[in-house]
């Protein structure tokens, strides 16, 4: 078994082993193969879960599978708000065009939030005895996705208007500022309860030994996907 | 505003404020920023095709309920068999090859999981809307899973493109985010209406 040899994952009889360790144990194995063949903790940790064809389906199976009905689920609660107020919003059309674009940003964030966290911590970029905050690498993440959150926001308000308008709604000025308000305000809350829970979450899966990609994800976006149907329904509720 | 100096050509020094320097200057904002621009257009295109379908979502109650579940969690399954892809890429486990046992495996484990999801959240959906909003719509059940299934054709489509983003040395956390679901929607909301055409 040789670092990077993707195609040849067969387990060999000497780390049959490892292969049937639990996750949460650390196996004195490990420790060895760790030394003798200079191979990182993190890529023993992912080729464990991730060797063999059925293993790895059984692995994301029963890894995802309750967090991803879970999160749908979720989701489909942040629905029944939309439902309530759909009257209101399908008529007024900016709203309603800006609706998958918004969802959309703000689980995009999620991810990327996510899977970034998740690669940081498995290359040490984040390390849990140091303290998140103090990683360099984290704060540059931060700092990136409030730029790229305002400046998408407020495009994706503008967008929506204009296509509306294009499309024949009659659109004035006050209208579309509220719009753009909505997008940005949205967006702004919604970033914050990403990270919370990308932390809080990465911190925790990643401590118990489990891979934080099979979780981050679908927990990031549904809290992302709840919040923002709730927030933009109160939101329309207000300013419209 | 904070300002700072950059190197133009011959070596003049060009005075830029501090804001579009960190736009310019860091690679992983300018592809975070063009991936969600373009992800963003394509979910206002989405959009555009969602307000299409005004009246059958006035007609078809529940469906509002549906929507949302469906779209994230299809954006979910997709994110994590990217992030996955990508965490073995970067730790050199993974050949960036579609034929890779790993690519593959992981592949028919987004599949399953698409599929038994999007049964179960049809039921959620079905007695959601008959518990709250007291309307029996048993087509909701037809509806979640032939989407489910047309929204198939995504996986490999995820797969390789994070197998080329890679081998294209741009890093796949910051693109394929923004990438599946600007695909996901397009793909989701088009599922979504030949689902409604077939089973109404």
């Amino acid at each position: 078994m040789k670092r990077g040899d993707g195609d040849s994952m067969k387990i060999e009889p000497r780390f049959r082993k490892v292969h049937a360790l639990k996750r949460r144990e650390h196996h004195p194995l490990l420790h060895k193969i760790h030394r003798k063949h200079k191979i990182s903790y993190q890529t023993l940790f992912y080729m464990k879960e991730y060797n063999t064809r059925a293993h790895t389906i059984t692995t994301v199976l029963s890894q995802s599978l309750k967090i991803i009905v879970a999160m749908a689920i979720v989701s489909a609660f942040g629905g029944i708000g939309l439902e309530t107020i759909k009257e209101k919003f399908v008529l007024i059309m900016p709203l309603m065009i800006m609706l998958p674009a918004l969802n959309d940003m703000v689980g995009d964030f999620g991810a990327t939030v996510s899977s970034k966290f998740a690669t940081m911590l498995y290359t040490r970029q984040v390390r849990l005895s140091r303290g998140v905050l103090r990683s360099g690498a984290f704060m540059k993440l931060v700092r990136n996705m409030l730029i790229v959150s305002v400046l998408s926001s407020v495009y994706v308000g503008i967008l929506s208007s204009a296509v509306a308008l294009y499309s024949g709604f009659p659109l004035d000025g006050s209208v579309a500022i509220r719009v753009v308000i909505l997008s940005v305000a949205t967006t702004s809350i919604l970033i914050g309860m990403t990270f919370l829970s990308a932390v809080l979450t990465g911190v925790y899966i990643f401590s118990r030994k489990e891979d934080p990609n099979n979780f981050l994800i679908p927990i990031t976006t549904a809290v992302a996907d709840l919040g923002s149907m709730i927030v933009f329904s109160l939101l329309v509720l207000y300013l419209f | 505003m904070a300002s700072t100096f950059c190197h133009g050509k011959k070596g003049i020094k060009i005075l830029i404020p501090e804001s579009a320097y960190l736009i310019v200057a860091n690679r992983d904002l300018r592809e975070m920023l063009w991936a969600e621009f373009i992800s963003v257009t394509g979910g206002v295109l989405a959009g555009v095709a969602l307000a299409t379908m005004t009246r059958q979502l006035m007609l078809i109650p529940g469906l509002f309920i549906l929507i949302p579940g469906f779209l994230s969690m299809r954006g979910a399954v997709g994110g994590s068999l990217s992030s996955r892809i990508s965490s073995g890429l970067f730790l050199g486990v993974v050949k960036p090859k579609m034929t890779d046992r790993i690519v593959v495996s992981n592949m028919a484990a987004t599949a399953m999981l698409i599929m038994i999801c999007s049964v179960i959240l049809g039921v959620f959906a079905y007695y959601t809307n008959l518990f709250i909003f007291g309307e029996s719509n048993v087509n909701m059940i037809f509806i979640s899973a032939v989407a489910g299934l047309l929204s198939l054709v995504m996986i490999p489509i995820n797969a390789y493109t994070t197998l080329w983003v890679f081998r294209k040395g741009h890093d796949p956390n910051n693109i394929m985010g923004p990438y599946i679901t600007t695909l996901g929607d397009l793909f989701g909301t088009a599922s979504f209406l030949i689902a409604i055409w077939v089973t109404t």
